[in-house]
């Protein structure tokens, strides 16, 4: 991991592995009665290579530091250098106050210090002091940089990791948004269509039941009308009593209903094909875009299919379509936006006098639907906020704030717009503007 | 007078199911068809109706509220929530406050719905008869408990519960499997048994409806974490389960629940012709060992003499 300084051994560290501690260097010090001359050979000793820099330590205290650096300047390249200082005790020369550091320094506070401290270029090492601020060793900047690379990677690695892992759980989140939409639409449609498929199977059943009597009776008469024809007295006495036997378990009441039965029976399978015919637009697959799609058809379907939402509130529902030419959409999705829009609002009402009003008309290459409810309405300081992602007022668990978010995501990939207006309440009022088809094929 | 015919009312927010309901039933029963609510609590008041079958999802009331109405007003009348969505908070609602004889969905089984309008008709009609002979006595409540509470749940919390929301003159057994309850059961009369439906080995929810064939005085108090209504619609048809309360369990919800049903059950030691009201339907499979099935027998031998 960490580049290995040559000819130093490093020193395994029970410190947390992002402390100085796992840079230290066992670097046997100076004496302070080292001779200047001897700090020069100790430098050259194979074992400290590595170092700018050696401490010169008594008893465990740091007295300070002898950087090559100062040895060449002052003693080596200066004329009678080695004569002049050779001889004397390298605490003559040294630095009095190198940059000491605790093995518990982090890394990353340890490159800050060095910025902050060292003189640049970087000519020296800095010693790190154990707990008790006695000498433990040194350490090398190089190694400290390489540390922070290999940390700065490895933070990146995570933060990606955290990225993915959020990115998969806002997917999961839009799905499960998606999953509870499917849900309520489910337990609607379920109710929608159980309700005549009730009466319809009901209706039938006892049609069957009512065709068996009504058979015999009407083979009854035939066999009366050929013994008549025939001039058979017999089979004719016989058919008679037949006839009124099959005429007893008849009763012609039912029969006059019979019609209003089997009328209300395709009345039913009629509004049956009609939910399933709705449906149709929210299955097409997700992001599909078709071109001529009629607004007004995708409002009433998004009514038809979120219908129950409202009835189980009373709310009237008003429509008030404008002149709005064809778009080029994604019909479920731009139903998925309407659905959304119409459960808010029944959501909203409380009361028994709901007015749910559905405005369209065309504007500046716009068509523009208006959704105005008559609820209890959004505070001020809610309502730029119902956009936003995970954003919602509805209690832990009964929502999860992001069918606006999606509403909004969806109109913005369309190349519209969404906003919404209220007053606390009297009201909420949802504009949603998509451009026209003319508009996007000229910009083609 | 009691018309000839038991009057069965009929409400929806659809005429059609009505005018096929109608059809369906009028051949037997003097039928009462409306499509407001209002009207069914006039008929209630001023006549006799003897079954009531109602939709739940209606645009100005629920079936259930509809239905508590008309138990206030006519608690003999027998209520039938007809529906074409069963949502579990409509289901909670029918057992807990609607107390509804059988909960029916849309589309129904037409054989299947005239066996049960004709039960409750039949049920309704000797109550109606009974009331016009002798004067319902209000029963004055019971100050002594009967039988006392058996809970059957695997964590022990649920019992010290019950423990410290009633007197200590009623009595408060336990058992952690449906074998121990059983023989509890087998033992001595118990007037409530409430019971957690998951368990880890044993199918509480089969014997709750066995149970109520064989000791129908016992009421059964349900509470479960379990939140689906189909299960639901079975433990109130098969089982007719007096409470469902949600897990964790309220404090106060339970109180009243456990009052409640110690004061049904001395109304049902009081007048045992009431318990007809709460017959069951046939469970459809059962798994229960061969064990817990003698024991149930003989529950039932036993609770045929008290009776």
């Amino acid at each position: 991991m960490s580049t290995a300084t040559p000819g130093l051994t490093r020193v395994p560290s029970g410190t947390s592995r992002s402390a100085l501690a796992a840079l230290l260097l066992p670097v046997k010090p100076l004496t302070p009665h080292c001779s200047v001359t001897q700090a020069g050979e100790h430098f050259l000793d194979p074992a400290n290579t590595a170092l700018l820099s050696l401490p010169i330590v008594d008893a465990g205290r740091v007295l300070g530091c002898i950087t090559r650096h100062e040895l060449m300047l002052r003693v080596y390249m200066q004329p009678y250098g080695r004569e002049l200082h050779g001889r004397r005790a390298v605490t003559t020369i040294m630095d009095a106050r190198p940059l000491t550091l605790s093995l518990n320094t982090t890394i990353e506070a340890a490159g800050q210090l060095i910025g902050q401290n060292l003189r640049r270029p970087i000519t020296e090492d800095f010693v790190l002091l154990d707990d008790t601020g006695r000498y433990a060793g040194m350490g090398i900047v190089l190694d400290v940089l390489n540390a922070l690379e290999t940390k700065v990677s490895h933070n990146t690695q995570e933060l990606e990791q955290a990225y993915r892992r959020l990115k998969a759980s806002q997917h999961r989140l839009v799905q499960s948004e998606k999953l509870a939409t499917l849900g309520q639409l489910v337990a609607g449609l379920a109710h929608e269509i159980n309700t005549p498929l009730g009466y319809v199977q009901n209706n039938l059943g006892m049609t069957r039941d009512l065709l068996t009597p009504a058979l015999s009776m009407l083979q009854a008469g035939a066999q009366v009308l050929d013994a008549a024809l025939a001039g058979d007295a017999e089979e004719l006495d016989q058919g008679l009593q037949r006839l009124a036997d099959a005429r007893n378990d008849c009763d012609p009441d039912q029969f006059a209903d019979l019609i209003a039965l089997l009328d209300d029976s395709l009345h039913g399978v009629a509004q049956i094909g009609d939910l399933v015919g709705n449906l149709k637009d929210f299955s097409r697959v997700d992001s599909a875009h078709s071109e001529g799609v009629d607004l007004h058809g995708l409002i009433d379907s998004a009514l038809r299919i979120g219908g129950h939402l409202l009835k189980k509130r009373n709310v009237q529902v008003q429509c008030r379509y404008g002149e709005v030419p064809s778009l080029r959409c994604a019909p479920a999705q731009i139903n998925q936006v309407l659905l959304n829009l119409i459960g808010n609002a029944a959501q909203a009402i409380e009361h028994d006098q709901g007015l749910l009003s559905i405005r369209t008309q065309s504007l500046g290459g716009y068509a523009m639907v208006a959704v105005q409810d008559n609820g209890r309405g959004i505070a001020a300081e809610v309502l730029p906020r119902i956009f936003e992602p995970f954003f919602t007022t509805k209690p832990v668990g009964q929502g999860t704030g992001l069918g606006l978010s999606i509403c909004q995501q969806i109109v913005q990939a369309h190349g519209g717009r969404i906003a919404a207006t209220s007053t606390p309440g009297v009201g909420t009022r949802f504009v949603v503007a998509l451009p026209i088809a003319r508009d996007t094929a000229v910009a083609r | 007078m009691t018309p000839a015919k038991p009057c069965v009312v009929l409400i929806d927010d659809e005429e059609r199911i009505l005018r096929s309901l109608s059809m369906l039933l009028r051949g037997r029963y003097d039928v009462l068809a409306t499509t407001n609510p209002v009207q069914v609590l006039d008929w209630v008041r001023q006549r006799p109706v003897h079954v009531v079958v109602s939709d739940q999802r209606m645009p100005t009331i629920s079936g259930v509220d509809l239905l508590r109405q008309i138990r206030e007003h006519s608690p003999r009348s027998m209520r039938l929530l007809l529906t074409g969505y069963a949502d579990l908070a409509a289901v909670e609602a029918a057992v807990n406050d609607g107390e509804i004889f059988r909960f029916l969905e849309k589309p129904w089984d037409a054989a299947k719905l005239q066996e049960i309008v004709a039960l409750a008709a039949q049920i309704a009609q000797a109550d109606f008869e009974r009331a016009d002979a002798a004067p319902a006595v209000p029963i004055a409540a019971a100050t002594t408990h009967f039988g006392g509470v058996l809970v059957l749940d695997e964590d022990p919390g649920s019992a010290a519960l019950v423990r410290s929301l009633l007197p200590a003159s009623c009595p408060v057994a336990t058992a952690t499997t449906v074998e121990a309850a059983m023989a509890l059961l087998e033992a001595q009369e118990y007037a409530v048994l409430v019971a957690e439906l998951r368990h880890s080995s044993d199918d509480v929810i089969a014997a709750l409806k066995l149970l109520k064939q064989a000791s129908p005085r016992t009421l059964a108090v349900a509470c479960s974490s379990l939140r689906d209504g189909r299960l639901l619609i079975d433990l109130i048809n098969q089982g007719q389960v007096f409470r469902f309360l949600p897990k964790p369990l309220g404090k106060e919800l339970l109180r009243r629940a456990l009052l409640a049903a110690l004061e049904r059950h001395g109304e049902l030691r009081h007048e045992p012709h009431r318990l007809r009201r709460h017959v069951v339907e046939a469970p459809r499979q059962v798994s229960l060992s061969g064990r817990v099935m003698d024991y149930l027998r003989r529950i039932r031998d036993q609770a045929k003499l008290r009776a």
